[in-house]
């Protein structure tokens, strides 16, 4: 699903973020980058959206060459993938049942399947009755659950999640976490970089470390590993 | 496009014009202000430009004869005349007519030729018109080698000084009418940007989610040519108004004052004025959003 061959990303100003890495998971996975920060866990996600190009190397992703992607194509690539922050970046302006809607919309599917999707997937996240409701008057956990439902409206192969819990609670943090594992049990691959070390620990998933730029370790039923 | 996804863009370019509404309203009087000087000066440099091919226009070539010929031999020199090239109208000015003329502008002081008697000191001569003013100059030197010319006169320096003053005119006044197109697109390109500034986690969240670069753009478009259009409607009344007044004032006390009539003129900057706030609207829009495309 997502393969890294050999992925080099040097920036202008020379600094490597990535040095030499090489990385492999296959559909259905749930994985965990874990690493101090400046180990290039943001430039790795950007890669992967073809936000940037890498330097040397090349990533393929659901069977898309990312180095060879000619830059109309990327719109439709990015169609394969989700991605929730650690900011929600939910829009204020919207109801939730809008924000979900809106990333179908921007994509031109129909009325009718808007409407039944947006449904489907706030009934998921369990908010389907706060459909009406505005960012600003629910809960981060909430929040953050309305992004996911965004994140997976448009069925993507791949999940991509950048501390998705870096702004919650323990509590929340749980319930967020069970509704991404029934998510992966659906069969989307699910990528998520986090700083969380207790739920890394318990939920014994894969696990790859980044520090400097390299893939230091590469666990299948790993741990955090780091004192924080 | 499918029909959801027009309505789509049109709702969020009205919401938008909505929400910022006093960004919008100041988007608005620029444009309007910004196309109302261009406006104005356009009407300003039209009709120098016309009045100086009114000018140009009148300017003859005067041929005067030798006062020996036979009447074959003028009638001779009128055909030669009439051949030349760029030549359109040839009139016979007998010497008779030539003095009646000439006593009709001396006016009240004609008692001065009354010491000439009988005798009239005037040429024959031909007034020659020309289809382009630039033509005056070969065409005159042309008549001048004619047996039977005396001379072929058409106020050398005045019309060269004529040709330089109406070229500045109409370079000066392209120069101008770019500069201040291109001063009201800044505008509208700074205050479009701010709208789109507002709304940049919007466009980011639109990338993310695989939005193509057009489906962005289009609702910034649409708002930025309906401020475009909007401006220029509210240009375009002032200065037809101002246009109408200014021609009824010079049609009644400076006739003879060549402006362009208003029909079809007005229609034709009201047209430009329209289409030029349009194409700004839209490429200030296109210009504002690039920056915020790169995600």
């Amino acid at each position: 699903m997502i393969h890294l061959n050999e992925v080099t990303k040097v920036f202008d100003d020379g600094f490597v973020a990535l040095s030499n890495v090489s990385l492999k998971i296959g559909k259905g996975e749930f994985a965990f980058v874990v690493g101090p920060s400046g180990a290039g866990k943001s430039t790795l996600i950007k890669l992967l959206f073809r936000e940037q190009l890498v330097s040397a190397g090349e990533i393929i992703v659901n069977g898309r060459n990312l180095t060879e992607l000619q830059p109309q194509e990327i719109p439709y690539f990015r169609r394969s993938l989700g991605i929730v922050f650690q900011d929600f970046r939910l829009l204020p302006d919207k109801n939730c049942y809008e924000n979900v809607a809106f990333a179908m919309r921007v994509i031109e599917a129909s009325r009718r399947d808007i409407q039944r999707r947006v449904k489907h997937v706030l009934d998921l996240v369990g908010l389907l009755p706060k459909a009406k409701i505005y960012p600003a008057q629910l809960s981060g956990g909430e929040q953050q659950r309305v992004a996911i439902a965004r994140a997976i409206v448009n069925n993507p192969a791949v999940l991509i999640a950048d501390e998705p819990t870096g702004n919650l609670d323990p509590e929340t943090t749980w319930e967020t976490m069970r509704i991404f594992e029934r998510i992966n049990q659906s069969g989307t691959t699910i990528l998520m970089v986090t700083h969380d070390k207790p739920i890394v620990d318990q939920m014994m998933k894969r696990v790859i470390a980044l520090e400097n730029g390299r893939i230091t370790r590469d666990e299948s039923k790993g741990v955090y590993g780091y004192e924080d | 496009m499918k029909i959801s996804t027009a309505e789509y863009f049109i709702t969020e370019s009205l919401n938008s014009i909505r929400r910022n509404g006093l960004m919008s309203l100041a988007s608005l009087m620029t444009v309007a202000l910004s196309l109302l000087i261009l406006g104005v000066f356009i009407i300003l440099v039209m009709n120098l430009n016309h009045m100086a091919s009114v000018l140009e226009s009148q300017v003859q070539v005067t041929v005067y004869l030798q006062d020996s010929l036979k009447d074959v031999e003028v009638r001779e020199i009128g055909t030669r005349i009439t051949k030349l090239p760029g030549v359109t109208r040839v009139n016979f000015i007998a010497k008779e007519e030539a003095m009646n003329r000439f006593k009709k502008r001396l006016g009240e002081q004609q008692g001065l030729l009354a010491e000439l008697g009988e005798a009239n000191p005037l040429p024959n001569s031909f007034e020659v018109k020309l289809d382009r003013p630039d033509r005056v100059k070969p065409v005159a030197l042309a008549i001048a080698q004619l047996k039977g010319v005396e001379a072929a006169r058409y106020g050398q320096e005045v019309v060269e000084q004529l040709f330089s003053l109406t070229r500045m005119v109409r370079i000066f006044g392209m120069v101008l009418i770019l500069f201040l197109g291109l001063a009201a697109l800044f505008i509208i390109v700074n205050t479009i940007r701010l709208t789109v500034f507002a709304r940049r986690r919007e466009i980011g969240i639109m990338k993310y989610v695989g939005a193509t670069d057009w489906f962005i753009r289009w609702p910034f478009i649409i708002e930025g040519v309906l401020l475009g259009f909007l401006g220029a409607c509210i240009a375009i009344l002032p200065l037809t108004q101002f246009y109408s007044m200014l021609t009824g004032q010079v049609y009644e006390s400076l006739a003879f004052l060549p402006l362009l009539p208003k029909y079809p003129f007005m229609g034709y900057v009201n047209t430009f004025l329209l289409c030029a706030g349009i194409g700004i609207g839209a490429l200030g829009s296109v210009i504002s959003v690039k920056k915020f495309l790169k995600v």
